[in-house]
């Protein structure tokens, strides 16, 4: 997964230099998603909540997307290996007006259980079936 | 600021602070975790949430006109990002009463909500940018 930080970028561009970047972004992606390593990709708005606490007890707004951090789009890529994501990231238009890109692995499973090899996967395991039930009660 | 996104019912939850385990006993690792599985399991079932995954811990960060690639983030920094869930909901206090749901808020997990956008924002600007001087040029 590309995490696209530091949405703020355009400030300061002029109207050219923004719309001759834009058509980059947007032959950069053109060209991904006709290779086949585009799964998804959404841009996030800039308005959202903070949610912490138990129980969720604090509601903050924010991630405020002026912070370099924000995050402001991601794109999820099919990719043949971490170094061909990493690849990808570097070929970004904006990278040089500011934009960070976070490259991450997807997993398909909590690194948790890694962590603590104690915990059960609960919801991996198989429900069991009628018949194993009933053989189980019969024995 | 664009309102447009604010009528969406689409969002990201992205889940930050991953280190919530520390210090607490197996039981209470089994138990968070199984709570985090059955609400995930059940927003799907109810068509709420349409996927989602954990990140791998480590994963790289591109920045800069000379496309560096570094180490990062750091998955002991509370802001790191560890998963997150795409969710498909009413509006955006549906997405932000199922965020309060997340069992890991108790231990310091901590829940961003984000409207998906359908344009990007500096598209959207570019355009109103645009448009703007083209009104004022004709003017």
């Amino acid at each position: 997964m590309l995490l696209f930080r530091g949405p703020h970028w355009d400030k300061g561009l002029s109207t050219d230099e923004l719309q001759k970047t834009m058509d980059n972004v947007m032959a950069w992606f053109n060209g991904l998603n006709h290779r086949g390593k585009v799964k998804s990709a959404q841009p996030l708005g800039a308005q959202g909540r903070t949610i912490s606490g138990a129980n969720g007890r604090f509601v903050v707004d924010g991630p405020f997307t002026e912070t370099k951090e924000a995050v402001g789009g991601y794109l999820m890529l099919q990719a043949d290996s971490f170094e061909e994501a990493v690849e990808v990231a570097r070929t970004n238009p904006v990278l040089r007006y500011g934009v960070s890109v976070e490259v991450r692995p997807i997993l398909a499973e909590c690194p948790i259980f890694a962590r603590h090899p104690e915990i059960v996967r609960r919801a991996k395991e198989p429900a069991v079936s009628a018949e194993q039930l009933y053989a189980t009660i019969a024995a | 600021m664009s309102t447009t996104s604010t009528v969406k019912s689409d969002y990201l939850l992205l889940f930050r602070g991953n280190v919530w385990d520390r210090g607490l006993s197996p039981a209470q690792i089994q138990k968070v975790v199984s709570d985090w599985m059955a609400w995930f399991e059940g927003l799907k079932a109810e068509g709420k949430c349409l996927g989602g995954h954990p990140l791998e811990e480590h994963g790289k960060v591109v920045s800069g006109r000379q496309r560096t690639v570094a180490d990062g983030p750091f998955a002991e920094s509370k802001e790191a990002i560890g998963g997150y869930f795409y969710l498909t909901v009413a509006d955006e206090n549906e997405a932000i009463e199922i965020a309060k749901q997340c069992p890991g808020l108790e231990y310091g997990s901590v829940v961003e909500v984000r409207p998906v956008a359908d344009v990007c924002s500096m598209r959207q600007r570019a355009e109103e940018y645009s448009t703007r001087q083209f009104a004022e040029a004709t003017a």
